[in-house]
C-alpha cells in the first residue's frame, strides 16, 4: 500500500514538476511575435530602401569630391576646398539660399479680431510641430519672419514673446519661407500642408495658416547669429 | 521517499528542455493550478507523516484542487472580479499550515530517533 502511495505521489510531483517548467517557461519567455501584417513591412521596406538610395547618392556624391581632389593640382585643390566650405558654409545656414518652395504666412483670424478675440502669439508648440513636418516632408531650409532656422535654432517662449533664435517674431503677421530640394518636392509638400490639420490647429489660436502655392523661387536670408561650439577645439596645425 | 523528488526534478527537467509554452492569456489559470497542486502534495506528504493518507482522497484532491481553482480563476474573469486571489490566499494559507506541520512531525521524529539512541548507548 506504502508503495503504491509513493508511485502516485511520484507521478503527481512529476506533473507539477512539468506544470512549474512550463509556468517558468511561459513567464520568463514572452514570445514577442511579429504582429504586422504584410501591408506594414512592405511600407518599412520601402522606407529602408529610401533610406538605402539616400545613403548610396551621398556616398556617391563624396566620391566624386574625393576624385575632384585626387585629379585637381595643387592651386585647384584650393579651390577645390573653398567650395567645400561654401558647401557646408550653405548647409549650416551661413549663406543665403534661393530655390524652389513654398510661402506659408500666419495672420489673425480678423473675423475673430472683429468679433472680439484678442490677438495672441503663435505658440511655440504649434510652431515646433509645424517645423518638423515641414522637415519630415522634404523641406531643406526655413526661415521664420526673417529669422533662418539652423541646427542650433531655439524657438520659445521668453517672458511670453515667442521667440526664434532668441528674437521675438511678430504677433500679427509671420511668413515662413520654405526651400525644398525641387519643384516637385515642395508641390508635394505644398499639398501635404493644405491637406494637414495645420491650419485648423492654427484657426483655434485664432490665427489663419496661410499656405501659397509652390514657388520657383524663394529666397531665404542667412543666420545672422553665431555658432558656438563647446566641444570642437580649432587645431593648432602640424 | 526520494522517489516523489525525483519524479519532480524529471517533470522540472522534462519541461524546461522541451521548452513547452502556454498561451499568455492562459498563464493565470495554469499558475493557480500549480499553487493547487503544490497544496495539494504537501497535503498528501503531511497526511503520509501522521499515517491518515488516503489514496483515493490524495488523488481526488488533487484534480478537484485544480480544478476547482481554475473555474474559480476562469468565473473571476468573467465577473471582472479577482476571484483567483481567494484561491491564492487558500491555497497559500494551507501551503504554509502544511509545511508548518510536516516540519513539526520531522522535529518530533528526530528528536523520538536521538532519545532512543541515547537509551540504547545508555
Amino acid at each position: 500500500m506504502k508503495r503504491k502511495a509513493i508511485t502516485r505521489l511520484t507521478i503527481i510531483s512529476f506533473i507539477v514538476g512539468l506544470m512549474i517548467a512550463i509556468q517558468y517557461n511561459t513567464v520568463k519567455k514572452p514570445d514577442s511575435r511579429d504582429t504586422r501584417d504584410i501591408w506594414e513591412i512592405r511600407q518599412e521596406l520601402s522606407e529602408e530602401k529610401k533610406k538605402h538610395s539616400q545613403l548610396l547618392s551621398e556616398i556617391e556624391k563624396l566620391k566624386k569630391l574625393v576624385i575632384e581632389y585626387e585629379e585637381s593640382g595643387k592651386e585647384e585643390q584650393a579651390k577645390v576646398l573653398e567650395n567645400t566650405v561654401h558647401q557646408l558654409r550653405e548647409q549650416a545656414g551661413l549663406t543665403k539660399v534661393t530655390g524652389p518652395g513654398v510661402m506659408l504666412n500666419i495672420r489673425p483670424a480678423e473675423e475673430l479680431i472683429l468679433s472680439g478675440y484678442e490677438v495672441e502669439p503663435i505658440s511655440p508648440n504649434l510652431l515646433i510641430r509645424l517645423v518638423n513636418e515641414i522637415y519630415r516632408f522634404n523641406g531643406v531650409y526655413i526661415e521664420i519672419d526673417g529669422q533662418r532656422v539652423v541646427f542650433t535654432t531655439a524657438i520659445r517662449d521668453i517672458n511670453g514673446k515667442t521667440t526664434v533664435n532668441g528674437i521675438p517674431i511678430s504677433n500679427s503677421n509671420v511668413d515662413i519661407k520654405i526651400i525644398t530640394e525641387s519643384m516637385e518636392d515642395a508641390k508635394k509638400l505644398y499639398s501635404y500642408l493644405f491637406a494637414s490639420t495645420f491650419q485648423d490647429d492654427f484657426y483655434l489660436d485664432n490665427l489663419n495658416l496661410v499656405i501659397h502655392p509652390a514657388e520657383e523661387e524663394i529666397t531665404i536670408s542667412e543666420f545672422h547669429g553665431e555658432f558656438t561650439n563647446t566641444y570642437i577645439r580649432k587645431s593648432e596645425g602640424e | 521517499m526520494w522517489l516523489p523528488f525525483l519524479g519532480l526534478l524529471l517533470g522540472l527537467a522534462l519541461g524546461l528542455l522541451t521548452d513547452i509554452q502556454i498561451p499568455h492569456a492562459y498563464e493565470n489559470y495554469l499558475s493557480i493550478a500549480v499553487l493547487a497542486a503544490l497544496d495539494t502534495i504537501f497535503g498528501g506528504i503531511r497526511a503520509n507523516l501522521q499515517q491518515v493518507y488516503d489514496d483515493k482522497v490524495f488523488i481526488s484532491g488533487f484534480f478537484f484542487n485544480i480544478a476547482l481553482a481554475i473555474g474559480l480563476a476562469f468565473l473571476g474573469v468573467h465577473l471582472g472580479v479577482d476571484l483567483y486571489l481567494a484561491a491564492v490566499f487558500a491555497f497559500g494559507v494551507r501551503l504554509f499550515q502544511n509545511i508548518a506541520i510536516i516540519r513539526r512531525i520531522l522535529i518530533q521524529k528526530w528528536e523520538d530517533r536521538h532519545v532512543k539512541k541515547k537509551e540504547t548507548t545508555v
